[in-house]
C-alpha cells in the first residue's frame, strides 16, 4: 500500500513535506544555531547574519525558537492522533463481535462525546485538571476518538457481513482468522485516512492550545505559542507570524493530502488501480461474464 | 457470410410477412460509436408485419438493446445509425423530430425493458402513474383515465385491479411490477411493443405468466412483438422469426422452426445443445398424457 | 450409490422473526443425500431452498427436527463443533454470487487455498494441492495472482468451484451456479460438474429453474412456500409431476419446443393454485 501511495505524485508531495517535518522533530534543536531560551538584547531584531529570522520580544532567536518547538507541536499531534486511534478503533472493532450490549453502551459514548464542543472542552478540562501537556493531550485524543471508532465500525460491519468472511466460516474459520485475513485488510485502509487526517487537526488543536497558552507553558517554544506572541509585536515585526503559520499550514495540508492519497488507493478506487498494472494478455469476448 | 441477413433469411419468412405491410421495418442498420468511431452493430434486417411476433437472442453486448434503443429513437448520445434504414408505420425515423417522436411513442411503438421498478416513481402508487400516460396520450379527464386505468390493469391478468391501482411499486412484486409495465406501455394502444429483456430477473413461474401475457394480448389485439432475450427457448415459445445476434452481427435469422430445426452457424446450434444437453428438453421426449 | 446418506434432513422446521413478526421459512422439510447422488432442490424465491441450504450448513439456527451430516446430529452443535466438523471438509458450498463470496483485496489464488491454510496445512503444500484441481475446472494457473474483480464472470464462478474442490469433499452444495453466466460460460460449467459426478462426489444444487438442474441431476426436490412438495427421481417428477405446482413448474420451464399448446395447461394450473 504505501507503494502505492508513493506512485502518486499527491503521495509523493505529502510524505516529502512530512518527512522534512519529523526530521525537523527530531533533529530540530540540534540544528538550532543559539539556545532557543537565551535572551539577548537584540529585541525584535530585523533578519539578519546572525539571526536569520531576526529576533522576538525578548531578544530570543526566532529561527531557534521555530526549530526546537517543533518537537512539542509534532509529537504533541502524533499523540493525539495515536490515542484517538486507540481509543476509537479497537472499540469500534471488538463491539461488532462483542454483543449488542457493548455496541449500545460503546454509541451512546461516542454520540456523547460527537456532541461536545470541541475546543471548549478542551480548555474547561486542561482548566480543571491543570495546565501540563499531557492532560490537554488526553483530552483532545479522547474528544477526537469517535471518528475512528465510527470509521472502525462501519468498516468491520460491511466484511463481518460479506459473503467472503461467510465462505471462510463454512471452511472452518475463528474468529482470529477472519480478524486476520479479511477484517483487518479492509479496516487499516479507511483508518490510515483517519489517522492521517487526524494528525492534522490535532495538530491544529495542539497549535491553537498553546496559542491560548494551554498545555506548553512559556518560555518553551512552540509554534502556536510563537503565532501568539508574534501577534502582540505585529506593529514592529509584520512579517513575524509567517514563519509559524506557514509551518502550521504546511503540515496540516501535507497530513490531508496524505489523508486523500490514501483514500485515493484503497478501497474500489484502490482495486482498479492494483488490476489496472497488471500486463494481461487480451481475452477473447467469449469468455466474458453475462451481466 | 451466407448467414448474416438478406435473401437466404427472407426466403423462408412465413408467407404472411410479404401480404401485409411492415409494421416496423429494420433494413440494414449499422449502429456506430462516434466518439470512438468503433462500429457496434454491423447490419441488421428484419420485418415485422402487424400481428407478429419477432425475436433477438443474444448475449449482453451482442447489439439487441441498441437496436431496440435505435428503434424507439432513445440511442445514447454518442451512439447513432450509421448506415441503414428503420421504418416506423411507414415513417422513416432518421428525420423525425422531437415532437413527431413524442407522438408516436406509446401510440405507435412502446417497451418495457428488464428492471420494473426502476422506471416507476417510487413515491407515487402505480395507479396513478398508468392514469398519467394516459391523461397525456389521449387527452381524457382524471377520471376518465383512471377507470381507463383498471380496465388496463384488469386487462394484464391482476386479479386486484382496485388493490393494485393504490399500492406503491415497494408493495408488489416482481411480476405484478412487471404487469403494471405492461398496462402503461399498452395504454395508448400502440402498434408495436418491445420487451427487452422484460423477463429476465423474474422466476421461471412469473416468466411464463409475462409471456403467456404478451402472447394473449398480441392474439386479442393484434399487437405486434419484439421479444428480446438471451435464452433461445423464451423467444421460440412466443416468436414467428427469429434473429440471433453475436458480437453486433446476425449470425442466424429465418423463421422459429428453421433456426430451431435448421440451424446454420455454431453459436445457434451452441444454444440449442444447452438446452438439449442440460435443459429440460432432454427429457421431453414425447408430450405428456394431459396434454392435448 | 452408498447405504448410508451424507446428509439427512428430517421434519425440518426453520421460522424467522418472533411473535406477531414470526415467518415460518421451512415446514417439516424431510430430504436426504447419499453419497455419489446428485440432487436438484427446486423452489422460487421465498421458497425457502437458500434457507435449506444455510440450516445444512450451520449458518441458520433450527426451530425443530433434525441435521445429520456424515452420521453426526448437528442438530444443536456449538459454535465450536461446527468449526471442528467443517475443517473436516465433508461438505462445500458455492455460492451464487462469485463476485461477492471473493475476497476482493485477495488474488484469487490466496481465496483458492484459504479452506487448506485453515485446515492448518503449510503455504507451499496448499498450493500445490491447489493447483491440481485447476484443470478440472480449465483455469490457467497465471490467473492465481489476479484480484477478482479482474476476471470475468466464467472465470470466477469456476475459481469457486475450484475453491469448493481443494478439501476433496464427500458433498458440495451449489446456489444457483450458472444463473449469472452467458451461455457458453454456462455450458462450461455444466460440463465441469458433470464430469466431478464422474469422481464420486454427491452434488446438490440449488435453483429456480427446473431446467438448469435436469440435466445433472438423478433425484429433483420441489420446494413450495417451506414445504417439500414433490421428491422423486428426475425423469418421473418432469414427466408425470403429481403435485400442481410441480406440474406448472414444468410446464412454465422455456424449452425449444413451442409452449403455446401448453398456454392453457398453465392458465388451469394457475388458477388451482390460487383459488
Amino acid at each position: 500500500m504505501i507503494r502505492r501511495v508513493l506512485s502518486r505524485p499527491a503521495g509523493r508531495i505529502a510524505v516529502a513535506i512530512l518527512s522534512v517535518i519529523v526530521l525537523l522533530a527530531i533533529f530540530g534543536s540540534a540544528l538550532a544555531p543559539s539556545s532557543p531560551l537565551a535572551t539577548t538584547s537584540a529585541q525584535l531584531g530585523h533578519i539578519s547574519g546572525s539571526h536569520w529570522l531576526g529576533t522576538d520580544y525578548l531578544g530570543r532567536d526566532t529561527l531557534s525558537r521555530l526549530l526546537a518547538g517543533s518537537r512539542a507541536s509534532i509529537v504533541g499531534a502524533i499523540e493525539v492522533a495515536l490515542i484517538a486511534f486507540f481509543i476509537g478503533a479497537v472499540p469500534g472493532i471488538a463491539c461488532v463481535y462483542l454483543g449488542r450490549v457493548f455496541e449500545w453502551l460503546t454509541l451512546r459514548l461516542v454520540d456523547t462525546l460527537i456532541s461536545l464542543p470541541f475546543l471548549l472542552v478542551a480548555v474547561a478540562v486542561t482548566a480543571l485538571l491543570g495546565n501540563g501537556m499531557t492532560v490537554a493531550l488526553l483530552v483532545v485524543g479522547v474528544l477526537l476518538a469517535p471518528s475512528f471508532y465510527r470509521v472502525s465500525r462501519a468498516a468491520t460491519l460491511s466484511v463481518a457481513r460479506s459473503q467472503y468472511v461467510e465462505a471462510a466460516q463454512l471452511s472452518g474459520a475463528s474468529l482470529t482468522w477472519i480478524v486476520r485475513s479479511h477484517v483487518l485488510s479492509k479496516v487499516l485502509p479507511p483508518i490510515s485516512v483517519t489517522l492521517a487526517s487526524t494528525v492534522g487537526t490535532g495538530f491544529v488543536v495542539v497549535s491553537s492550545l498553546s496559542f491560548l497558552g494551554i498545555g506548553v507553558q512559556p518560555p518553551a517554544p512552540t509554534w502556536g505559542g510563537l503565532l501568539s506572541s508574534d501577534l502582540n509585536y505585529l506593529s514592529y515585526q509584520p512579517w513575524a507570524p509567517v514563519a509559524p503559520a506557514l509551518l502550521i499550514i504546511a503540515t496540516v495540508w501535507a497530513a490531508n493530502l496524505l489523508a486523500d492519497a490514501i483514500r485515493d488507493v484503497s478501497g474500489d478506487a484502490g482495486r482498479a488501480y492494483v488490476s489496472a498494472r497488471v500486463k494481461r494478455p487480451r481475452q477473447p469476448v467469449l469468455s466474458r461474464g453475462g451481466e | 457470410m451466407a448467414f448474416i441477413t438478406g435473401t437466404a433469411g427472407r426466403e423462408t419468412e412465413p408467407a404472411t410477412a410479404a401480404a401485409a405491410d411492415p409494421i416496423l421495418s429494420v433494413r440494414d442498420v449499422h449502429i456506430r460509436d462516434q466518439g470512438t468511431g468503433r462500429e457496434i452493430v454491423h447490419g441488421i434486417s428484419f420485418e415485422l408485419a402487424p400481428g407478429q411476433a419477432v425475436g433477438i437472442v443474444g448475449e449482453s453486448g451482442s447489439g439487441k438493446t441498441l437496436t431496440c434503443r435505435a428503434a424507439l429513437g432513445i440511442l445514447p448520445d454518442q451512439l447513432q445509425v450509421s448506415a441503414g434504414s428503420i421504418t416506423l408505420a411507414g415513417h422513416d425515423i432518421a428525420g423525425l423530430s422531437g415532437k413527431q417522436w413524442t407522438g408516436l411513442r406509446g401510440s405507435t411503438i412502446s417497451a418495457v425493458f428488464q428492471d420494473p421498478s426502476s422506471y416507476l416513481n417510487p413515491s407515487i402508487q402505480v395507479g396513478p402513474q398508468i392514469a398519467e400516460v394516459i391523461r397525456v396520450k389521449k387527452k381524457v379527464r382524471r377520471r376518465e383515465a383512471r377507470d381507463r386505468a383498471l380496465q388496463l390493469l384488469r386487462s394484464v391478468r391482476l386479479r386486484n385491479p382496485e388493490n393494485v391501482y393504490s399500492q406503491y411499486p415497494y408493495e408488489l412484486s416482481g411480476g405484478m411490477l412487471q404487469r403494471v409495465l405492461i398496462a402503461a406501455a399498452i395504454a395508448a394502444d400502440p402498434k408495436v411493443l418491445i420487451a427487452d429483456e422484460a423477463t429476465t430477473a423474474l422466476d421461471v413461474i412469473v416468466q411464463a405468466e409475462i409471456l403467456d401475457l404478451l402472447a394473449a394480448l398480441r392474439e386479442d389485439t393484434g399487437l405486434a412483438l419484439v421479444i428480446v432475450a438471451h435464452d433461445l427457448a423464451v423467444v421460440a415459445q412466443l416468436c414467428d422469426q427469429v434473429l440471433v445476434l453475436r458480437h453486433g452481427e446476425v449470425v442466424e435469422h429465418g423463421s422459429t422452426a428453421d433456426v430451431l430445426y435448421r440451424p446454420r452457424h455454431d453459436y445457434t446450434k451452441l444454444l440449442i445443445s444447452e438446452h438439449e444437453q442440460y435443459g429440460l428438453d432432454r427429457f421431453l421426449d414425447s408430450p405428456r398424457p394431459d396434454q392435448a | 450409490m452408498s447405504a448410508r446418506a451424507l446428509v439427512e434432513v428430517e421434519d425440518l422446521n426453520v421460522h424467522y422473526g418472533l411473535g406477531r413478526h414470526r415467518r415460518q421459512v421451512l415446514d417439516g422439510v424431510t430430504l436426504s443425500v447419499c453419497g455419489g447422488e446428485a440432487v436438484g432442490i427446486v423452489g422460487e424465491t421465498g421458497s425457502g431452498k437458500s434457507t435449506l441450504a444455510r440450516a445444512v450448513l450451520g449458518l441458520v439456527p433450527i426451530s425443530a427436527g433434525r441435521v445429520v451430516i456424515d452420521g453426526l446430529d448437528v442438530s444443536k452443535a456449538s459454535a465450536r463443533q461446527w468449526r471442528a466438523l467443517r475443517r473436516a471438509g465433508v461438505l462445500a458450498y458455492v455460492f451464487q454470487d462469485s463476485l461477492r463470496s471473493l475476497d476482493p483485496d485477495r488474488s484469487v489464488g490466496d481465496s483458492l487455498v484459504e479452506p487448506l491454510l485453515i485446515q492448518g496445512i503449510a503455504r507451499a503444500a496448499a498450493d500445490a494441492r491447489a493447483r491440481a484441481f485447476l484443470d478440472r475446472v480449465h483455469l490457467d494457473a497465471d490467473l492465481l495472482g489476479r484480484l477478482p474483480g479482474a476476471l470475468s464472470g466464467g472465470q470466477r464462478q469456476r475459481v469457486a468451484v475450484a475453491r469448493a474442490l481443494v478439501t476433496e469433499p464427500k458433498l458440495i452444495m451449489l446456489d444457483e451456479p450458472v444463473s449469472a453466466l452467458d451461455s457458453a460460460n454456462r455450458v462450461q460449467v455444466l460440463e465441469i460438474l458433470k464430469g466431478l459426478r464422474e469422481t464420486g462426489v454427491a452434488l446438490v444444487f440449488i435453483s429456480h429453474d427446473l431446467g438448469s438442474v435436469a440435466g445433472l441431476t438423478d433425484r429433483i426436490a420441489v420446494l413450495y412456500q417451506g414445504e417439500l412438495v414433490e421428491v422423486g427421481p428426475t425423469r418421473a417428477v418432469i414427466n408425470a409431476p403429481r403435485h400442481v405446482y410441480t406440474r406448472l413448474l414444468v410446464d412454465s420451464a422455456p424449452t425449444l419446443r413451442s409452449a403455446a399448446a401448453k398456454r392453457s395447461a398453465r392458465e388451469s394450473l394457475r388458477a388451482l393454485l390460487n383459488p
